[in-house]
């Protein structure tokens, strides 16, 4: 049984019926267990070294990674019950009939009930989500993201201009979700804090990394006085324009597509 | 100010620590949070009192940081932290009971404050159990000290406990049972302790009037 593997790491094989007789004959139990079997007096490590793993099957553990220390625990746990809370929402948003022309255009088959389509066909694999989670976490425990989401309200972002965290919902093959997110990263990176020194070196840098999605923002700056959103470490122009009436350019000149889909960014 | 420094009882560090844990209660990120929880740490194995409440101000700390910057250093050092100490908990109850029911105080009063989404930290479910167990055994109930911090505990965090382990609460109260009908040598407070904890979790983690007049009416006369 799960929980008796557990006692004999802390206490020697004590199950209540041996302390029970302990107490009737007033004499120690022998050890029937010599592996787990382990007295305060010996001391050793043994007790310890089995002591520091945490029993697979005594409790819910991570599948995948194993951690055995506490802090790995708690955060796998707390991302595992956030995904299933993000889960609840997503369902309840695509079978709630929020889903949007974009949805309705991109979800396979026939036009009408893709509703419910959607919902049945999205990623439950918790396995996927959580790793897929693990993979957003990382792009937005950045500078980059946290500049980018101040500086961008979603109402105003650009599809195509502004990356988008990918949607773990959705189904899609391993290499594409790994591309997807390769791709998004990318696109933060635009929104780096400059470092220290010239803005030219941030400029040589992009340069470097000789990606069309990065070639495509920088493609977008001539239209700058709609586009005020664009991030200024790209160019040395932003410096000049400070000031001017670009900066100042009421929001509703600009034309959006807004979208309602269910952004995760 | 006073006031909300009174309730973390932090009095008992010096002025310099008193200061750094201010601050860490209010800017996270300015201070060294590894340095902030090793120091609450070892303070809660010295001191009884600040144990007993411990889990509170590692609770705002939990959470400031968590606000201010998403991080979750405090937590996790905190916990890695707890994980040592747990897995060093024989050889401290040989060196120091007092350290011994120290340390349990402090892992249940964090049991009890630090939660995630508003429930427990499935982490440490089983080490607490594993401590309270240890606690019931015969060579733990001889020692007085021990068998209240046992149903100190219970009283703060057994039905939680039971919540999520019912099979386990089940196993400590078999022990728990057994040392108070067949262990000899037990002081009359222990069987007194160990008594009222039964009848506790009898009426549901609740204590009748009558019993609580039987067990606490000469200590509010």
């Amino acid at each position: 049984m799960n929980v008796q593997c557990y006692q004999l790491q802390y206490y020697g094989p004590s199950r209540w019926s041996h302390c029970r007789k302990r107490g009737i004959d007033g004499s120690l139990r022998t050890k029937r267990d010599p592996d787990g079997g382990e007295r305060e007096n010996d001391g050793n490590s043994d007790n310890r070294h089995t002591s520091f793993t945490t029993p697979e099957s005594a409790g819910p553990v991570s599948r995948w990674g194993r951690q055995a220390d506490w802090g790995s625990q708690v955060e796998d746990d707390e991302m595992r019950r956030d995904v299933h809370r993000d889960m609840q929402r997503y369902r309840r948003r695509i079978l709630g009939g929020e889903v949007t022309q974009r949805e309705r255009k991109t979800s396979s088959g026939s036009s009408g009930s893709c509703d419910s389509r959607e919902g049945e066909n999205m990623e439950k694999d918790e396995a996927v989500l959580l790793r897929r989670q693990k993979q957003i976490n990382y792009g937005k425990n950045t500078l980059a993201y946290d500049r980018y989401i101040k500086e961008v309200p979603k109402h105003m972002r650009q599809p195509g201009v502004h990356p988008k965290t990918p949607n773990k919902f959705r189904k899609y093959s391993r290499r594409s979700w790994d591309q997807q997110i390769k791709l998004w990263k990318v696109k933060l990176h635009a929104w780096d804090p400059p470092t220290e020194g010239s803005q030219d070196k941030v400029l040589d840098n992009i340069d470097e990394l000789g990606l069309d999605d990065v070639m495509d923002i920088e493609l977008d700056f001539p239209i700058l006085s709609d586009s005020q959103n664009v991030p200024a470490s790209l160019t040395t122009h932003s410096l000049s324009l400070e000031g001017e009436d670009c900066l100042g350019t009421p929001v509703k000149v600009q034309k959006t597509e807004t979208t309602a889909e269910p952004d995760m960014a | 100010m006073e006031n909300s420094t009174d309730d973390y009882r932090i009095q008992s560090f010096d002025l310099d620590t008193q200061m750094l844990l201010k601050t860490a209660l209010k800017d996270p990120s300015s201070v060294n949070l590894e340095k902030v929880s090793n120091i609450i740490m070892d303070q809660s194995l010295k001191d009884q009192v600040f144990s007993k409440e411990a889990g509170r101000i590692c609770y705002t700390i939990v959470q400031a940081e968590a606000k201010q910057s998403n991080g979750i250093v405090f937590r996790r050092n905190l916990l890695n932290r707890l994980q040592q100490e747990f897995n060093d908990r024989e050889e401290t109850r040989q060196r120091s009971l007092q350290e011994w029911v120290c340390y349990v105080t402090f892992i249940c009063n964090i049991f009890d404050y630090l939660k995630v989404n508003n429930m427990p930290m499935v982490a440490l479910v089983h080490p607490v159990f594993d401590c309270l167990m240890r606690l019931a055994q015969p060579d733990a109930l001889m020692n007085e000290e021990e068998v209240d911090c046992l149903v100190l505990q219970l009283h703060r965090i057994g039905e939680q406990l039971e919540k999520v382990n019912g099979q386990r609460m089940d196993e400590l109260f078999f022990l728990l049972r057994d040392g108070f009908l067949l262990q000899e040598g037990l002081t009359s407070m222990a069987r007194l302790l160990l008594l009222e904890i039964l009848e506790f979790r009898a009426g549901g983690w609740l204590l009748s009037s009558t019993a609580h007049k039987y067990y606490y009416s000469e200590i509010a006369d």
